[in-house]
């Protein structure tokens, strides 16, 4: 099996599954409780989040909250800071866990605003942000790295942007992408009035994220029970899971250049070997909608999204699995699901351009040779459904 | 260790004529079939009703499960207890007691049925002393006596070796047991329809095998995991049902390359028809089954539906062909398919669809499409790498 699709979900790594492993068998305790195998579990929370600090050099005046994962954070903030007067805008270009709570503030009078026409090459313009000033947004919700296409907002340029531009608008990024892929210097914390993580997409197990939010900020929580956490999200904590997130991130940020390189080294086969399929085949006309540099301010190696119309990436994908490889997708190509992915169409695709794309994303685990099977595959399958396609496109 | 009798009642059965026995045995079949796995039970036809004994602990079990056979009218549960009339009473309030507590208020008859015709008093007599025992007790809390309409019909069953106290019945699905009126073929597919319309022939006595036509090569597996678990739910209305998965993307293909854009929805269906037309001769399945309903969408015109049926020289059975999509929703939610077939799941990739399905399709010219791609050599082959599961093996 080749996975390509590590920007969905990762394979948990035996390091950390060790770390599950020996903390399901011991940490049953509820780290709530006042005798003395509870406060062990409760300790062992408290290391957990002292490793998680330091991995990502947080400042203490930035505080961290475990979720059910990357979703739950996003509405976490999103609600609870701005319910329900404060102003949001957001680029368009968020993942839905983002875009559905924005979604759902509008529904109550709180319409955010979109900067969709402020976006170039997938990310903000920065130039633009005085907009955000006029329209008087007190949060702007950003993803660090798209999930789709992989463009970065560096959130150390969106912050200085936002501070003479817009000071008053405080920054919330998605950071479930990032973290596999992008180094967390102390320099983006100052900037940050929270940032979101999922476990499952560095490694580490599903069903955990966090949240990293600055204290100085009052948040109302979403779910309410017995108060843990300060009563910012209550609800006993699970404590493998907890321990075994932060030992994925722990090992992310240790492995960070390394990984860099490793995929940098993948993302630039795979494009070149794209192109050169691009010149070799007159039927093909590749697209790429993630940005082809080595530049990570502005594009993670870890994920290159390209499109070929006219042969719908639904069927190639299918296509590619009936050869065990496993790529993701972001749009549809059923007759029931007629809406392609927003992202996108966002960046410019039309509906259909939209619908035939694919979307490769690596793991540390992937190698040269699963890039260079990918592309012989994905060259033998295009050739053979493009006869069927061509005159779909021609009719049109 | 405590036993309880179940009673089990048929109606439409028992409307038959000389073949009566024929219905009654096989529903006998059914039910020894649906509770096998369950120890010292004891099933016994009387007088036009049937009868089981079961452990006390298993009788919630069993009563569940028979409410998923088709045939079965009603059942209840019942006590075997002395022939008293206050200990009868007393059973009888705190059965009732607890439904009267739910509704506030509640309507109920005591029915009598003495067959140990020593019994020092008639039916009628009984009804009276244990009814007006039970009054007693709850007249005060909202219960009243009301003989044609009752909510809580308290039956009492006087027989020679014993006396039988039954809860208020619980509703069965009724119809005709499966097995009394042969095998049919159902074109299954992961929607809303489908799987109502091949409820509705188990329900009328068939045993209903499925044809799901797959398309894995464009779509994924993901509508193949959907309707193997869709027939795995309707198989426990019947048991013994299997579902043939037919590769489909082939003759899709070479429709959607050689022939008319506005007809490729219907000739698709000539091909269902035909392939299902073909399995049903083989096994010997005396119809085919579909979920359409006049006018649903354009392959369902009368026009549409005439086209499509004239391939096969066999009934095409559609019980849905008259019902709104409302009720059909509303059939789907009560035999629990409704939620699987809303999963979003492709049933057609885009690039087989045409932009303007034609509504009024013209058999001479599907029949001249059908001329431009080889599709009986394409019907054996899909035919050929069919896959057949025994529905029973999966649960």
């Amino acid at each position: 099996m080749i996975y390509l699709d590590n920007a969905a979900t990762t394979a948990i790594s035996p390091k950390v599954m060790d770390v599950l492993k020996e903390s399901m068998d011991s940490d049953f305790a509820n780290p709530g409780t006042i005798y003395s195998i509870g406060l062990d579990a409760k300790k062992k929370v408290e290391r957990a989040k002292q490793d998680i600090v330091r991995a990502l050099n947080l400042p203490h005046t930035h505080k961290i909250v475990f979720t059910s994962g990357g979703t739950e954070a996003n509405n976490l903030f999103i609600k609870g800071f701005c319910f329900s007067d404060k102003k949001v805008a957001f680029l368009g270009l968020e993942h839905s866990s983002i875009l559905e709570p924005l979604a759902y503030l509008g529904s109550l009078g709180n319409n955010p605003l979109s900067l969709l026409e402020y976006q170039t090459e997938g990310r903000l313009d920065l130039l633009q942000a005085a907009a955000l000033s006029k329209s008087q947004s007190r949060l702007l919700c950003l993803s660090h790295v798209n999930n789709e296409l992989g463009t970065v907002n560096d959130p150390v340029s969106v912050f200085e942007a936002l501070h003479i531009n817009s000071p008053d608008t405080r920054l919330f990024m998605d950071g479930v992408q990032a973290v596999s892929s992008m180094k967390i210097s102390s320099k983006v914390w100052p900037g940050l009035a929270a940032y979101s993580l999922s476990g499952h997409k560095i490694h580490g197990p599903k069903g955990i994220g966090l949240l990293i939010y600055d204290s100085r900020l009052s948040i109302i929580p979403i779910i309410h029970g017995g108060r843990q956490q300060d009563g910012v999200r209550s609800g006993t904590l699970p404590v493998p899971l907890i321990r075994a997130m932060a030992r994925a991130i722990v090992l992310a940020v240790e492995r960070i250049d390394e990984m860099q390189d490793h995929f940098n080294f993948l993302s630039n086969r795979l494009v070149q070997g794209l192109c050169e399929l691009n010149d070799q085949l007159p039927e093909l006309d590749i697209r790429f909608n993630s940005l082809v540099t080595d530049d990570l301010q502005k594009q993670s190696p870890s994920i290159v999204n390209f499109s070929f119309a006219p042969v719908e990436g639904e069927v190639l994908l299918h296509h590619l699995e009936a050869k065990s490889i496993f790529v993701g997708l972001g749009s549809a190509c059923s007759a029931s699901l007629k809406k392609p992915s927003k992202i996108l169409t966002g960046i410019g695709l039309s509906e259909e351009e939209a619908r035939c794309s694919l979307r490769v994303s690596f793991s540390g685990s992937n190698t040269i040779e699963d890039v260079d099977l990918f592309l012989k595959e994905f060259s033998i399958a295009y050739q053979g459904l493009y006869p069927t396609f061509r005159e779909k496109y021609s009719r049109n | 260790m405590k036993t309880k009798t179940l009673l089990i009642r048929y109606d439409e059965i028992g409307l038959k004529g000389r073949n009566r026995r024929h219905f009654e045995n096989q529903l006998v079949s059914n039910i020894r079939y649906a509770l096998r796995d369950i120890k010292n039970i004891k099933i016994d036809k009387i007088h036009g009703r049937i009868l089981g004994r079961v452990d006390l602990t298993d009788a919630e079990k069993c009563t569940t499960r028979l409410t998923q056979i088709p045939g079965i009218a009603s059942i209840s549960i019942g006590n075997s207890m002395e022939p008293d009339f206050d200990k009868m009473a007393e059973l009888g309030v705190s059965l009732i007691h607890e439904k009267l507590k739910a509704q506030g208020e509640l309507k109920f008859c005591v029915r009598t049925r003495r067959s140990n015709k020593g019994f020092p008093f008639t039916s009628r007599e009984v009804d009276f002393e244990v009814g007006s025992r039970i009054m007693g007790v709850l007249s005060s809390k909202g219960l009243s006596v009301d003989i044609n309409r009752a909510e809580f019909v308290l039956e009492v069953e006087i027989g020679p070796q014993e006396t039988v106290v039954f809860d208020n019945r619980v509703s069965g699905l009724s119809g005709l047991p499966v097995g009394s009126s042969g095998q049919v073929l159902s074109l299954l597919s992961g929607g809303i329809d489908s799987p109502v319309s091949t409820f509705k022939l188990i329900n009328r006595g068939c045993r209903v095998h499925s044809i799901f036509f797959d398309n894995r090569t464009f779509l994924g597996r993901g509508g193949y995991d959907k309707v193997v678990r869709l027939a795995q739910i309707l198989n426990r209305f019947q048991g013994g049902g299997k579902l043939y998965v037919v590769p489909f993307q082939d003759i899709q293909v070479a429709i959607r390359d050689h022939c008319t854009d506005s007809n490729r929805v219907v000739l698709y269906r000539r091909m269902m028809y035909r392939i299902a037309h073909v399995l049903a001769e083989l096994k010997n399945y005396q119809g085919l089954v579909t979920g359409e309903s006049v006018g649903q969408v354009a392959s369902q015109t009368l026009k549409n539906l005439m086209a499509v049926s004239c391939v096969v020289p066999m009934s095409v059975l559609r019980p849905l062909i008259g019902m709104n999509k409302q009720e059909i929703i509303s059939h789907a939610k009560q035999i629990g398919t409704y939620s699987i077939s809303i999963e979003p799941q492709p049933d057609c990739c885009s690039v087989f669809m045409p932009d303007h399905p034609g509504t009024g399709c013209k058999i001479k010219y599907l029949e001249a499409d059908e001329r431009r791609y080889p599709w009986e050599e394409l019907m054996s082959s899909a035919l050929d790498s069919m896959e057949t599961i025994n529905l029973d093996d999966l649960d």
